[in-house]
């Protein structure tokens, strides 16, 4: 009887291993650990149901976020690419901008890139508090828009938004600069101690600044340079 | 004279050569349904491209590359590729729409995404072969000169494949792009979005490296699938857009390629001329392709049958298989052969027929706009005028907004697809108001049955109902949305058998339409 599959008898289609598969596994791991981080961070500040700012409250979750991502080894492109796995919700259910927000900006502090680049434009929703407490020596890019407190209580770091923040921008902030492409929110420098904003098109609303200095498009128009 | 002598005997080597290699590069692809590939001449640096399914090596780079590798080993490598393109990636037009309206999505420009989509694309498919099918691309790569782009992508190459190709650039980037699972097929979508954000520096960069012809294998336009494919592709493109103006700007973006695999896209049949397409009109076309709503014939007056009813005068220009030679003479001659004259049978038949259809489609500004969103009406028309126009029967289109103050369209019973569709996506936002004896003029001087659609709010709906209740043709009424007109329509249909109502709200509820149903459907609240 004739077999049909003669030919093929000699055929041996062997798979390759490439190292594209342990690359690509290796960032899939970390991923997935910097969601686990997430996960307990929200698990630990959704103990009350409701999350809302508050200065104590904020301190707490930095503290919480600090110590779940401790042993983690990620680099700065994979903060980008959890920020996109936290949008698109596959993996994690749920994003709660502020706890969310909070724990990108302790990725950033800890990372050992001095220089870290945020393409955030395609996300459907914006993070608050991106570049909280960003330390003195790191520079933070976010391209697209920052959600409210972007840099507040910026520690000396550089921040650069290309598109617009929400409110309380920089609020209580001592040292660094922060630079917004485009407008920016109500209450912006609230409790501000130091360092500069500088805003390329319209402030809705100034904060109450104890010192530092606020530009917009170029000219000064809060702060030290004005007394 | 031997220079000529010595470049044909090379051309035919290589041909010698190409037949020896393409059954064994087949065979390690699993026998893919491709025809055998072909030699070109091109001056340009590209090696190879696709038409029709058909690989096109282009003989001057494969001339050169012989100078350097084994021709056997190029022919294999070029192969390889090409034929990972049509079983892995893209696999088919659809994908590859996925892809350019991704990309487009993130970097908002045509020229940039169409580049990176191709990038991907020629990653996955060589990546595919080399991991899959014991491809000896990297070879190809390895040798060779190498534009400034295409030293990146080697770079990437080289970490990804393991493979020494002599790149000594990896910088960040290079790391960043070799993280991503190219091979994994459920997450394309994601990872070419992390492809193009870890690409697009290189992209956007002014003075960029990027030329037209980025990398040796060349653009991947729209000529390498076949017409049938494109409609198949474009249907499912428009099930899965995102809005009608996403779809109409991946389509305006491609239309001068589609227009070059002389695709009519304004019928759907892919044949003739390519014409400038309406990408919104195009979008609810193939999206109505989607769907095949079910209609009921009728009985009706004609036995649908042509026979000969009278004589008449033969002339040149008309056709001769109807000629009667009984009554003519014996001569054929203009003005004196008799030709037959058919006349549809006026017997009451008992073969049901599928009358014409009126659809009267409503437009007002409380409607949807369908350029910026899905309008469930306009889908809603198109799916009943092509549900008549499969079964042989002429649509005509009623597109109203305050009729009275001009607001209308009319168009007359046609079996043009593409007419029909203009009409209906005509949208003129105005009122609401039908002008009754113009729609029941036309109603009751055929037999055609009526296709309404509106959200209900007319302004004269009261006189609508008791005019639609008076007629002796079939209404179906659909309402979109759920608006307090549509029970009073319903109420007062009620009695009325020949008035059946739906409610369409998602595109799930078009498919329980029912066109020209004996008995009135409650619609869903």
């Amino acid at each position: 009887m004739f077999n049909p599959f003669e030919d093929f008898k000699d055929f041996l289609s062997k798979a390759k291993g490439l190292p594209l598969d342990q690359l690509a596994a290796a960032h899939d791991q970390v991923i997935g650990e910097l969601a686990r981080g997430y996960g307990k961070l929200v698990e630990q500040e959704l103990k009350s149901l409701v999350w809302f700012v508050e200065h104590n409250r904020v301190i707490e979750a930095y503290k919480t976020a600090t110590e779940v991502i401790q042993g983690i080894d990620y680099d700065a492109h994979s903060i980008e690419d959890f920020c996109y796995v936290l949008d698109s919700g596959t993996g994690i259910p749920y994003l709660i901008s502020g706890p969310a927000g909070i724990y990108v900006a302790a990725l950033c502090n800890h990372t050992s890139d001095d220089q870290i680049v945020l393409r955030l434009g395609d996300m459907q929703r914006t993070l608050h508090f991106l570049g909280y407490r960003l330390p003195y020596g790191k520079s933070l890019r976010i391209e697209g828009d920052a959600g409210n407190f972007t840099g507040s209580a910026l520690q000396g770091g550089e921040i650069n938004v290309t598109g617009s923040t929400g409110d309380w921008t920089g609020a209580g902030m001592t040292d660094g600069k922060i630079t917004i492409h485009q407008h920016c929110g109500r209450n912006t420098g609230e409790w501000m101690q130091g360092g500069e904003i500088w805003v390329g098109s319209r402030i809705r609303g100034l904060g109450r600044m104890t010192a530092g200095r606020i530009y917009q498009s170029g000219e000064p128009v809060a702060g030290d340079v004005l007394r | 004279m031997e220079e000529q002598e010595k470049v044909s005997q090379q051309v035919r080597k290589l041909q010698g050569l190409l037949e020896q290699v393409w059954p064994e590069v087949r065979r390690r692809h699993l026998f893919p349904e491709i025809p055998m590939p072909r030699f070109e001449s091109n001056p340009s640096p590209v090696a190879m491209e696709m038409r029709n399914k058909q690989i096109i090596l282009n003989l001057e780079y494969v001339k050169t590359m012989s100078s350097i590798l084994p021709a056997a080993t190029v022919l294999e490598a070029l192969l390889d590729h090409g034929i990972s393109h049509y079983t892995c990636c893209p696999w088919d037009l659809s994908t590859h729409l996925k892809f350019y309206a991704r990309a487009k999505q993130i970097l908002e420009e045509g020229d940039l995404a169409r580049k990176a989509t191709d990038l991907f694309m020629d990653i996955v498919a060589d990546t595919h072969a080399v991991k899959e099918r014991q491809s000896s691309l990297p070879l190809l790569y390895k040798s060779g000169a190498r534009t400034g782009f295409e030293e990146i992508i080697c770079s990437l190459y080289q970490r990804i494949w393991g493979v020494d190709l002599g790149c000594p650039r990896e910088d960040g980037t290079v790391k960043r792009l070799a993280t991503i699972p190219y091979l994994d097929k459920r997450r394309w979508m994601a990872s070419l979005s992390r492809f193009i954000r870890g690409i697009r520096p290189l992209l956007e960069e002014a003075d960029s490296p990027v030329p037209n012809e980025h990398t040796r294998m060349g653009k991947h336009g729209f000529q390498q699938y076949a017409p049938e494919e494109i409609e198949q592709a474009l249907r499912h493109f428009a099930l899965e857009a995102e809005s009608p103006g996403q779809f109409a700007d991946v389509v305006e973006d491609l239309q001068t390629q589609l227009e070059e695999v002389n695709q009519d896209v304004d019928e759907g049949m892919g044949h003739g001329a390519g014409s400038p397409v309406d990408a919104n009109r195009l979008y609810y076309m193939k999206l109505a392709e989607n769907y095949a709503l079910p209609l009921r014939k009728k009985n009706m007056k004609g036995s649908g049958h042509l026979h000969p009813h009278s004589h008449r005068p033969w002339e040149v220009c008309q056709p001769f298989q109807d000629l009667d030679p009984w009554c003519s003479f014996g001569k054929y001659l203009p003005g004196i052969t008799q030709i037959w004259q058919r006349r549809e049978g006026q017997i009451y038949g008992k073969k049901e027929k599928t009358p014409n259809c009126l659809v009267i489609i409503d437009s007002s500004g409380s409607m949807i706009d369908p350029r910026t969103h899905l309008s469930y009406a306009v889908l809603g028309g198109g799916c009943a005028a092509d549900s008549y126009l499969r079964h042989d029967a002429e649509v005509a289109v009623y597109n109203f907004s305050d009729a009275p103050a001009g607001g209308s369209e009319y168009l007359p019973f046609t079996r043009s697809r593409s007419l029909i569709y203009q009409v209906l996506c005509r949208y003129f936002g105005g009122g609401t108001a039908l002008d009754l004896d113009e729609v029941t003029g036309v109603a009751e001087a055929s037999e055609a049955d009526i296709f309404l659609i509106t959200d209900m709010q007319i302004t004269n709906l009261d006189q609508t109902i008791s005019r639609f209740s008076s007629l002796h043709n079939r209404v179906t009424a659909v309402h979109v949305g759920k608006k307090s007109g549509a029970l009073r329509f319903i109420k007062a249909s009620v009695k009325n058998e020949n008035i059946s109502v739906f409610g369409v709200n998602s595109s799930n509820d078009i498919p329980l339409i029912v066109l020209g149903s004996a008995r009135t459907y409650l619609a869903q609240e």
